[in-house]
Parts: structure tokens; sequence; C-alpha cells
């Protein structure tokens, strides 16, 4: 496939039901706007320069603020990422509720690793930990579905409670930062963090979203591509038939769960080195979930997962943009809840339909 | 004056014409065939009837007098009832449940009354039916019979049944009619949608004939027969049928030992099962439908582990080898339950040709899918039994059934097959496309592969196959010498007389 092919196949991932979403999306914020008694066009002008950065200047829409959309792209790339982990999960069929814990136990590695080893070694070691910490946290789910049955989701859920206490327990103790009031680790130094796209004082763009991009690339390509990708989306399709032919089911089934726990530990210390620079209590704030969202709206191609993402971090520095005039944060999730009803309507609709005739 | 009428019924889905004029009158009181090949728009018409599918143009008459139907309920206050070809019965409710879903007494149930009221429906039409069992323990006959008793509960008098003895042993085919033609003599009256002309020409009063959308005549049947028939269907004479091979028996290729294995019920469904299958052989085994057939292909293709005895291929012992190993070195199967078992619903074509294949060339480069010489093998497996589509990269959900098992059917044989393991490959196949089917899989058996085709209609694999045996209590009994394809001796081996 060309590189021509590829940007194609994209725009065809952006269909009408995007587009219809997109339109959902604007609507209910704006009911939400009046019912907080916000003036709506000040509000819009608001979020369009809250998260793109763009403005009217003498008559002309004109870039004013790289911080605005700086600030986007950060709320993006978790997203990306942990919407990677959990499409690959669900293309073999199963939802891994679990990158939330994968992510933060990676997330916490990576930071471990990196504040004892300086430099890119740390940088390349923490992520090889974090990516295999993430595994480990999902490998358990994945054994459990597919020799015993046990459901993912239960599972997924359990182990993400124990990923919150182990984790809160570390920081608190062993990895915490004296010096500090709050249980959290000490930052890295310079040379362990991810270098920038863009730098300057007021806005910094890391090259986490390009690790994103990248990697969606490369998965995109082995899902077409590869053998062993296509018995990965035949077991996610009909696991019946997919053993039949050949595929070795449960197999598919632990590995795919390996794969997406490690991409979303992969996800966690992406967000360490190129964002945060430390761990801290509840350092995810449920971007494994939101992910969740992000990979439903993406549909069957993986390439859907950028739009996605991105409208996702548009909502959420959206909403953060809006609190100056006292829109609470939090109503970016509800916007965000509202859509993806909105979503599995326009997008389950059919599978009714199946079933009546 | 008829009890039904349809006059000028037509219906488009999109640019295909799936009906164009057609008609049909139903005597009461009768049961009357609406045959055709796939496609041919019977069940469309019939989904018209019900009220399931809305038409274009055209007017139904009930007892003379004009109807409207636009929803099944509608049909069902007109006293009209429809079993599909997939039954609803939900396995998870008991027999009674099941028999009242949808049509419930009140607001309340009191399961006496209702288990008074199927009861004497099952009397009238000779059935017995535990009412509080789970409808899980149903064999296809009894979930049949309850289906029929489903109609009766809601007060059907026209009763469509759409391929109703399509799982069925003969046995259960025969008092399958026994009961409908009881049920004709009280009043009903019954449209049969079938595949099968020797129940038309033995069962029904009058027959129907469509052809692609097109109503080509209607006979009493007294004055037909299944020849005739035939030809109406299909629109010209049929090709001549292959004469059965006589096979040398020299070289083993699969040869079965002592075969054990359990079936979900936890017994032992084969139960100590040898035979042997010689290179060239197409073998048929016929039976009563819950024999071990389903356990036999199962630990034939791999995915059952047998609890004792041995299996071997060419000499060497595959007893454990995986279903991969097995496909790589030559078996195919055509699975029982096409949706569930042998395609991919929402995938395109072309990746659905490759399903089963997908590591050997041209599929395959290495680990890599090999995209243009899978375009390739798509076109030829969709060319090799003319399987209508609207392009490769379309889903297979846009096909009819039976164009998706021509598909099926043609993966099968593509790529150098050795074992062809076939469990109903003609369900859904109209007789032509069955004639071509068996004749294709008959040419690689000439060309050295071997065939087990299992079917529960003894006809057609008395028709189309070389070797005869019967599968009874899981064992595999072979006919006596001399009536090899004698068709009272096999039925008398399927319901385990000697």
């Amino acid at each position: 496939m060309s590189v021509k092919n590829w940007v194609l196949a994209g725009a065809g991932a952006m269909k009408l039901r995007h587009l219809l979403l997109i339109v959902a999306g604007i609507v209910s914020l704006y009911a939400l706007l009046l019912l907080t008694n916000v003036n709506p066009g000040d509000a819009g002008h608001r979020l369009v320069k809250g998260t793109l950065g763009l403005d009217m200047v003498n008559g002309h829409l004109s870039f004013v603020s790289a911080n605005a959309i700086s600030g986007t792209l950060r709320e993006t790339c978790p997203l990306l990422i942990a919407g990677i982990a959990v499409f690959i999960a669900l293309q073999a069929g199963l939802f891994n509720i679990g990158v939330e814990g994968q992510l933060i136990v990676g997330a916490l590695t990576c930071a471990a690793i990196a504040l004892r080893i300086p430099g890119i070694p740390g940088i390349v070691l923490g992520t090889i930990g974090a990516v295999i910490m993430g595994a480990v946290w999902a490998l358990p789910a994945g054994l459990i579905r597919a020799y015993r049955g046990g459901h993912e989701v239960i599972t997924t859920i359990m182990l993400n409670s124990v990923a919150i206490y182990v984790t809160n327990g570390i920081v608190s103790g062993p990895l915490k930062d004296v010096k500090q009031e709050s249980p959290t680790t000490p930052t890295l130094a310079d040379s362990s963090r991810l270098p920038f796209l863009y730098n300057t004082s007021n806005a910094q763009i890391s090259s986490g979203i390009l690790i994103g991009l990248l990697l969606l690339v490369a998965f995109a390509f082995w899902l077409r591509r590869f053998v062993s990708g296509y018995e990965l989306r035949a077991v996610g399709s009909n696991p019946v038939a997919a053993k039949l032919a050949g595929v070795k089911t449960a197999k598919t089934i632990v590995m795919s769960m390996v794969v997406s726990g490690g991409i979303a530990g992969l996800a966690g210390a992406v967000q360490v080195l190129g964002y945060t620079f430390r761990y801290y209590q509840d350092f995810s704030q449920g971007y494994g979930f939101n992910a969740l969202g992000v990979a439903l709206l993406a549909g069957s191609n993986p390439l859907g997962i950028i739009p996605a993402a991105f409208f996702f971090g548009l909502l959420t520095k959206g909403s953060s943009a809006l609190q100056v005039l006292g829109i609470p944060k939090d109503s970016g999730f509800v916007v965000l809840g509202l859509l993806i009803i909105v979503f599995a309507t326009i997008r389950y609709r059919k599978l009714i339909s199946v079933t009546e005739s | 004056m008829p009890v039904l009428e349809m006059l000028g019924i037509s219906k488009s889905f999109g640019a295909v014409k799936a009906l164009d004029d057609v008609s049909l009158s139903v005597e009461k009181g009768s049961i009357h065939a609406l045959v055709g090949e796939n496609g041919a728009g019977k069940t469309t018409l019939m989904r018209i009837l019900y009220g399931a599918t809305a038409m274009d143009s055209g007017t139904i008459n009930l007892n003379g007098q004009s109807a409207h139907i636009s929803s099944s309920a509608q049909a069902i206050s007109h006293g009209i009832g429809m079993v599909s070809q997939h039954y609803s019965i939900i396995p998870e409710l008991t027999n009674l449940q099941n028999l009242m879903l949808g049509a419930e007494p009140g607001w309340t149930i009191s399961n006496k009354k209702a288990a008074s009221r199927a009861d004497e429906l099952a009397t009238r039409m000779g059935f017995s039916f535990d009412w509080n069992a789970s409808a899980s323990t149903l064999s296809p006959a009894g979930a049949q019979k309850l289906e029929i008793l489903k109609l009766l509960w809601r007060n059907a008098e026209i009763m469509i049944l759409d391929e109703p003895t399509a799982m069925l042993s003969p046995a259960d085919s025969n008092a399958l009619f026994e009961s409908l033609k009881q049920l004709t003599e009280a009043g009903a009256t019954v449209v049969l949608v079938t595949h099968r002309l020797p129940e038309v020409i033995s069962h029904c009063k009058e027959v129907t004939v469509l052809r692609g959308g097109k109503f080509v005549g209607s006979k009493p049947v007294e004055e037909t027969n299944t020849e005739e028939l035939a030809e109406m269907i299909v629109g010209h004479p049929l090709t001549e049928l292959a004469p059965h091979q006589a096979v040398g028996r020299e070289t083993a290729r699969l040869t079965l030992q002592n075969l054990s294995a359990k079936g979900y019920r936890g017994d032992l469904a084969v139960n100590g099962l040898s035979m042997e299958l010689y290179q060239g052989e197409l073998l048929g085994i016929a039976g009563v439908d819950g024999n071990g057939q389903r356990e036999l292909f199962q630990v034939l293709t791999g995915g059952l582990k047998p609890e004792s005895g041995s299996i071997n291929w060419d000499g060497e012992d595959i007893t454990s080898s995986t279903i991969g190993n097995r496909i790589a070195k030559g078996f195919r199967l055509i699975p029982e339950d096409r949706h569930a078992e042998g395609v991919i619903d929402d995938w395109p074509l072309e990746e659905n040709a490759a399903l089963g294949l997908q590591k050997q060339p041209p599929f395959a480069n290495g680990a890599y899918v090999d995209q243009h010489g899978r375009k390739g093998a798509a076109e030829k497996i969709a060319a090799m039994f003319n399987t209508k589509h609207g392009g490769l990269n379309n889903p297979m959900s846009s096909l009819s059934g039976g164009n998706q098992q021509r598909f099926v059917a043609g993966r099968v044989l593509f790529l150098n097959p050795q074992l062809i393991l076939a469990f109903q490959p003609a369900r859904g196949l109209d007789i032509d496309a069955t004639r071509k089917l068996y004749d294709a899989i008959r040419s690689k058996c000439l060309e050295g592969a071997c065939a087990i085709v299992v079917s529960f209609d003894l006809d057609e694999i008395l028709i189309h196959c070389d070797r005869v045996a019967v599968m009874h209590a899981g064992h595999i009994l072979n006919p006596p010498k001399g009536s090899e394809h004698d068709r009272q001796a096999i039925g008398r081996l399927m319901v385990g007389a000697a």
C-alpha cells in the first residue's frame, strides 16, 4: 500500500457517523453552556483559542497560541497510545478494561528505572521495563480467558484495583521523594527525558506523540499485511471459524492480551519520559478508560484512532480552557459520555436490524 | 375458492428484482409445495406473506377478501404462521416457555393452564413433550415439532414451513408429514418451501415453481414427476449424473482404529469406530442425526481429542496432530454450520477466501499476507461454482446462503485437497449445484484424494457417493454384500436393525 493509499484509508475511516458525532458533540456542548448561563459565542471563541490556538486577529484567522495546541497534543498522546492498546485487544475480541492499570504500572516502572540510570540507557531500559510490566499485568487476564474461560472484563477490573493500590503504596513508600510533602517520585534529570519536537519558553511539543503515530502505522500495517495479524482478526471476528481454520485461538488470545498490556505500559512510559517527568499518586486521569472510548470511536480501521484520540484530547483540553468561564472541568467528560452513547447507538443499530430479519 | 391468493407480487432489493409479477394460489386443507433454485424468490415471497418483508406491488387475498399485511403481528392475527429455516428455539428456556414466547396468555402466566393447553395441542398432532424440560435437550426433529406447535398455539390456519426437513432423518420426515396430513385434514393449510422433490411427489397436493423471481408454473402433483419438476426449476435439462466409480482398494490413506470420542453430553458419541478410506474413494456416511457424525468429524479435523484409538494418515499416526498441521497435509472441511464455522460474515470475500489456507501460498508469502495472490485465488474460488457476488470486496454477509455455500465449497477444493470432509454439503444448494459439487469432489478423488460426506439425506448419498456406509450409535456399519446401494438395506442399518 502506498502512502497515498494510507492517507485515503485514513480519510475513509472518517465516515458519516464521525461527522454526526462531532455535530452531536458541539450541540451537547452548546446545551451545557446554556445550562451554565455562559455566552456560547464567548465560550466557542475561548474553546477554539484554548485548544487549537486559533483566533481572529484584524479579521484574519491566525495562529496565536502554541501553548494551546501543545496542551491538546499532550492530552492526545496518552489516549493515542492507550487507544492502540485497547484496539489490539478489541480486534481479538477482548475488552481490555485493564489498560488503566497496565499504564500506571508501566509508568511507575519506567520512572523507577530512569531515576537510577541516567541518560539514553535509562530512557531505553525504562521503556522496555514499562512494556514488560504492562504485559505482565495483562498476562493473568489473558491466561484465565484463554484456558479457563474467565471473562477478561472482570479480571482486568480486578487487576486495575491491584495496580492502583500497589503503585500508590510504592510511591508513598520506597520511591517517595523525601523532600516532597505529597506522594511523588523525584523529578527526572533533563537527560532522562524524551526530546522535544518544539520547545520555547511557553510551549513544548514532546516527541512522544511521534512515537504514538509510528506505533500506530506499524500496528495497522501488521494487522493487514501479516498472517499473524489476519489470524488475530479472525479470532476476534469468529473464534470457532478461526479454530477450524487452524488458528491456535488460545495462544492468540494470550498473545493479544500481552501485547495490549505492553502497549499500555509503553503509554505510561511515554507519559513519564515526555510529559510528567515523575510518577505521582493518582497518576492517570482515566487515560485507560477514555482509551476505550477512543478505540470504540475508531471503528474497525486502526487509522481511525488518530482522529478519535485527537478529538478526545481536544475535548479534555477544551474543558480546562472553559474553566475560566466557571464551567466545571469535568463537564468535558459529561460530553464525552454522551458522545459515546450516541456513537454506540449509531454503530450498533445495525446489529438489531440484523437480528430482526 | 382458494384460501390464499397472492397476485402480481413484485419486490426489488436495490437493482435486483427478487420477485417479478409472481402469483400463488393455495386451496384450503392442502399441502402446497413451493420449489425453485436458490435465489428464485421462494423465501422472499413467503416473508411477504408473513409480513416480514414489504412488497412493492401486488395483492394478497385471504378467503377471497383482500388483506393488508404489513407486519408479522398482522399476519398472525390473520391466522398465518411461519417456521423459518433457522429455528427460533431458545435453548435456555423450557419447552413451555418457548411455546408461549411472544404469545403469552396474559400479564400473568399459569404454567398449569398453559401446559394443559399445550398438551391438548400436542395430542392433536400425536406429539408428546416434557413441557418443563429445557429446550436445549431437544433433537432437531423435536425442535421442528415444537416450532409447529408454536404456530398452533398462535391459532395459525395457514402455516408456512421453510425447508422443514433439512435437518431431519427420513423417519422423522415421514412422521412430520403424517402430522401435517392430520392438520390439513382438520382444515389447516400448509405452504411448504423445499428443495427435496421426492417429498413434493409423495406428500404434497399441488406445486408451484419459481425461477429467477418469476412464476414458472403451478401443477397438481399427480400430473407431474421429479424429472419434469427438476427441469422446470433449472430451466434446462439437468446435467447427466456421473456414474459411480468402483475404486480399487489398493492404498488405504486414512485408517481409523478403535476410535472413541466423547460427545457434548459426556457419553461416547464415537464408540470404538474402525474404518479405512482408500485413495480415490468418495464415501458417503448415511445415518440419523445425532449418531456421532458430528463428533467423528470433529475428531478428524483435529478439533476434538479422542478418548482412545488412533488416526493414521498415509501411514503416519496423526492422532494428536493439530488442526493446522492437518490442514497442511491437505485436510479440508465443508462445515455443517457455515455461518458459525466456515466464514466470517463481515469480512470481504477476498479475506474469507484465505480462511484456513492463510499460511500457504498463494495466500501467504512467509509471514506476510500475499494480497495479490489472495485476490487471484479468491477470483478462482468464486468462479469454481459460479458464486454470484457483487465484487470481492463485498462482505460475505452480502451473499445469499446458497452462494456462500458455493464459495466455501470452492475454497475447500481450491488448494490441493487430500482428504475432503463435507458435512451436509448440499445444504442450501439446488439440484444442479449439488451435482456440480459432487462432480468436482469426485474429480479430485480421481486425482488421488479421498472424501467423506455426511448427510442426513439418504437419497443424496445414494445418488452421489461411490461407497455408502451408515453411522449408528457411534459405529460405522457397512451394508451387506450385494446391497451396497440398496435403499431398504441401508435404511434398516440407519435405525439399528440388522
